[in-house]
Parts: structure tokens; sequence; C-alpha cells
């Protein structure tokens, strides 16, 4: 799924280059598909990971900002959706899968309650896995920032 | 000769005006908090690109939240300091507003 070469490679017009295969884009598939499901569905396990409060001394955070919250997650990972079979980027659309995984990486941690390094350790293979190739991917594209 | 008793002052609507507008100057922080998932240098990565910190900077925020647990990345205004929040956690940064003590 993830070879030697890098993954995500800034091209010297700007724009970003993709080099996943099939199967390292089902991830990001997998990934992006989640993240929009979560935003739409309250029952989703990874809902909790996309709304956290934003001031924690309030019963209820301010609904304007929940909503532009709300709003900005959708944009993002539905941009990253519409673009998963594309070979190149630009800056938004890196920008929106940089974001994407990003969230997909935190709520997998948080519906695992993987919140700390011996819990990360001591998690399953098949999630281990995911979480590894989620960072990796991170990992990759930020170099491109 | 007894002693004086101090008189206690009635509170006016102009203390309450200036303890409101003292309660409202005092400015609010962003605040990030770590986790054990997130790669360093995506976390660099959204610092520069939502605050338009340099290099340094970025790094030197991540630095403290790896090894504090937690960083005040911007304080000011609430309405500003409620918006970059809310930016960080679009970008899926653990983080939180709080008033200056």
């Amino acid at each position: 799924m993830v070879g030697r070469h890098r993954l995500f490679v800034r091209r010297r017009d700007g724009r970003v280059e993709v080099r996943l295969n099939e199967m390292g884009r089902a991830v990001a598939r997998e990934a992006f598909g989640h993240v929009v499901a979560a935003e739409r569905d309250p029952e989703h396990e990874w809902h909790p990971g996309l709304n956290p409060p934003i001031d924690p001394s309030n019963d209820q955070d301010d609904p304007l900002a929940t909503l532009n919250r709300q709003n900005e997650i959708a944009t993002n990972a539905e941009l990253a959706v519409m673009t998963l079979n594309e070979e190149f980027l630009n800056d938004a659309e890196a920008w929106a899968w940089l974001s994407t995984l990003q969230l997909a990486l935190r709520s997998t941690a948080i519906a695992n309650g993987l919140l700390s390094d011996e819990k990360l350790a001591s998690c399953d293979e098949e999630l281990l896995q995911f979480v590894h190739t989620l960072q990796q991917y991170l990992f990759e594209l930020a170099e491109c920032f | 000769m007894g002693a004086v008793k101090p008189m206690r002052r009635t509170t006016t609507d102009t203390d309450v005006l200036t303890e409101e507008a003292v309660e409202t100057q005092r400015p609010w922080n962003v605040v990030v908090w770590n986790d054990p998932v997130t790669p360093m240098s995506v976390v660099v990565v959204i610092f520069k690109k939502i605050f338009g910190y340099s290099n340094n900077k970025a790094t030197h925020l991540m630095m403290t939240v790896h090894h504090e647990g937690r960083a005040i990345v911007w304080s000011g205004l609430r309405e500003r300091a409620e918006s970059y929040c809310v930016k960080l956690q679009v970008a899926g940064l653990q983080s939180t507003i709080e008033q200056e003590q």
C-alpha cells in the first residue's frame, strides 16, 4: 500500500502530486467518507471527535461558532472526497486533504480511547495499522506546505 | 475611644460598569492541547497556515504543546479567539478558549 517513494510531492508549478496507489486511495476514501458521515450523523462513533467544546467554562457553545465549524468541516471533507482520484491537487484541495485526514486521525483516537502512548501501543493490529497509515499520509503531506 | 468601624460602601452602578469593563478587557486565550497521535510537523503546518506564524514560532509553540501538554497560541478579543479556535478544530487539533485570569 505504501511504497518507499514519497506519497505526496510539491511540484514546481505549485500543485501537489498524489502518488497513492489504489489501495492507498482506498484508505483515504474510507477516512474521508467517515468524516462526511460523522458530521451528518450524531450517532456516528466519530461524531464526538468532530464536535469538541470551544469554551469548556460554558454549558453550551455559541451556536453560530458550532455552525461555522460544521460547515467548514463538511466543505473540506466533501472537497477531499471529490478530489480522491485526482493526480494533482491545488493548495485548497491539499489543505482539505490535510485537515480531513487529521480530523479522521483524531476522531479515530477519541472513538477508540487512544489518548495516551500506552493505549496506542496496546491497541489491536488492524487499528494500529490504520492510525500509522493516516500518520504517514499526514507527515508526508505536511512536507508539501 | 472606640475603634471607627469602616463603612461598607454600597455598590453603585458605576462600580458594576467598571467591573464589567475590566472583565471584558481581560484577553481570551486560544489553547491547543497535546494528543498522542498527531504528527508534530502537522501541528507546525496548521499554526503557520491559520496564524501566519514563522516556522520558528510555530515550532516553538508545537514543542510547548508537546512538553507541557498545552500552549496558548493566541490571545485577544473573544470573538477572534473563538474564530481561531474553530479554525484549529476544523483542522483537527484539540483547541479551546479561556479568559485570562
